[in-house]
């Protein structure tokens, strides 16, 4: 599966929910064809729960808040008017509860990695990282997975969430800054300090590559 | 800003590797399920306490959440609260003698209005059968005379003069 976000692609000429447009499935949920929002479901789960598993490095509170997430959107969708894409305001959603959690979470983190892929060993910078005679390669993907996790769980909840959404899921600063109702300024400084503070913390990692 | 791009290429890579990691084989296959019969089962409506205020109040929420962010200022208000509880205490328990006074003067006044009361109003004590009627209900039932000859403070009269 791939993390990594791209455009919602829609397959025309059909009356069945699958091949709808996001538009019209937001239309017809909102009347509550619950086969049309699970359509919506479906077409975003992936990256909803990808955001969110980033941002806790928790499997279990990544599938909670996602659920949560879906089950909020339908309730709001009376009040959605449409003034950003579905996309985009059910990230806005989904990146608030997170917020929230990690907020009341506090410091008490508890990792719940999910698997590396097979395509992680095959990753020509990832096998650059453990081809070297360096201290990375003793420890293995794993034990890197782990020091990333870490790291990026002692950057604040602001500062994660645009890593997150602009290195890991591909996002561009426009749309992080719609997701966050923040401009793209802000954005710009909170990623640059949230990297620093990323590369201080994985130093002995970094310099390796 | 081109050269911290630059800076940052090494760690990019670095953070390429998140995007390896995946949920169990087949998580996705009774996701939407889920959210479906969860929404099914009347969950959509439902929505806590803590998100009806933020809804209604957010102003509140913001308030509760500088608490959550510095405990300190909570303690702060605490220990104040004590020490105002503390000093209510201390100053209560040294009352100037003035007040003192007052206080035993309003005694005085209310025993001697007492027994003007008492004079005043014998015969409808004595018709009344030994109980007050009035409008008061905490006084109503008292019974007037006592043993000892003292007047019942509590003892009101009750006037009837027509309009």
């Amino acid at each position: 599966m791939n993390m990594i976000m791209s455009e919602p692609v829609a397959i025309p000429d059909s009356n069945s929910p699958a091949g709808m447009l996001e538009g019209d499935l937001v239309k017809r949920a909102r009347r509550g064809d619950l086969k049309a929002y699970d359509e919506l479901v479906q077409r975003y789960q992936q990256r909803i729960y990808a955001t969110i598993y980033h941002m806790t490095s928790n499997h279990e509170d990544a599938n909670d808040l996602a659920q949560e997430s879906f089950i909020k959107a339908y309730s709001a969708l009376p009040s959605f008017k449409g003034g950003s894409t579905f996309y985009t305001w059910l990230y806005r959603i989904a990146v608030n509860k997170t917020i929230n959690f990690l907020k009341q979470r506090k410091n008490k983190h508890h990792m719940s990695l999910n698997d590396l892929d097979f395509n992680a060993e095959n990753d020509p910078d990832l096998v650059a990282l453990i081809s070297d005679k360096t201290p990375v390669q003793a420890a293995g993907l794993s034990e890197l997975q782990k020091k990333l996790n870490e790291a990026l769980l002692k950057l604040s909840e602001p500062h994660r969430t645009v890593v997150v959404l602009h290195d890991v899921q591909g996002q561009s600063h426009e749309e992080i800054a719609e997701i966050l109702g923040c401009n793209i300024g802000t954005v710009r400084s909170r990623l640059f300090y949230a990297r620093q503070q990323l590369q201080g913390f994985l130093a002995e990692y970094v310099k390796q590559i | 800003m081109k050269d911290n791009e630059q800076n940052f290429t090494e760690l990019k890579k670095l953070l390429k590797l998140k995007q390896h990691e995946i949920p169990p084989p087949g998580y996705f296959n009774h996701f939407s399920g889920d959210v479906i019969s969860r929404i099914r089962s009347g969950e959509a409506g439902a929505s806590t306490f803590a998100e009806r205020l933020e809804k209604q109040a957010p102003w509140l929420m913001n308030f509760l959440h500088i608490f959550e962010a510095k405990p300190g200022i909570v303690g702060g208000l605490a220990t104040s609260l004590c020490l105002l509880l503390l000093l209510g205490v201390v100053f209560t328990e040294n009352t100037d003698p003035s007040s003192k006074n007052i206080i035993v003067g309003a005694e005085v006044a209310s025993q001697s209005s007492a027994a003007t009361v008492a004079v005043t109003a014998p015969n409808f004590v004595a018709n009344s059968g030994g109980i007050q009627a009035t409008t008061n209900p905490a006084v109503s039932l008292q019974p007037v005379a006592t043993l000892f000859g003292q007047a019942n403070p509590l003892l009101q009269s009750a006037g009837f003069s027509p309009r």
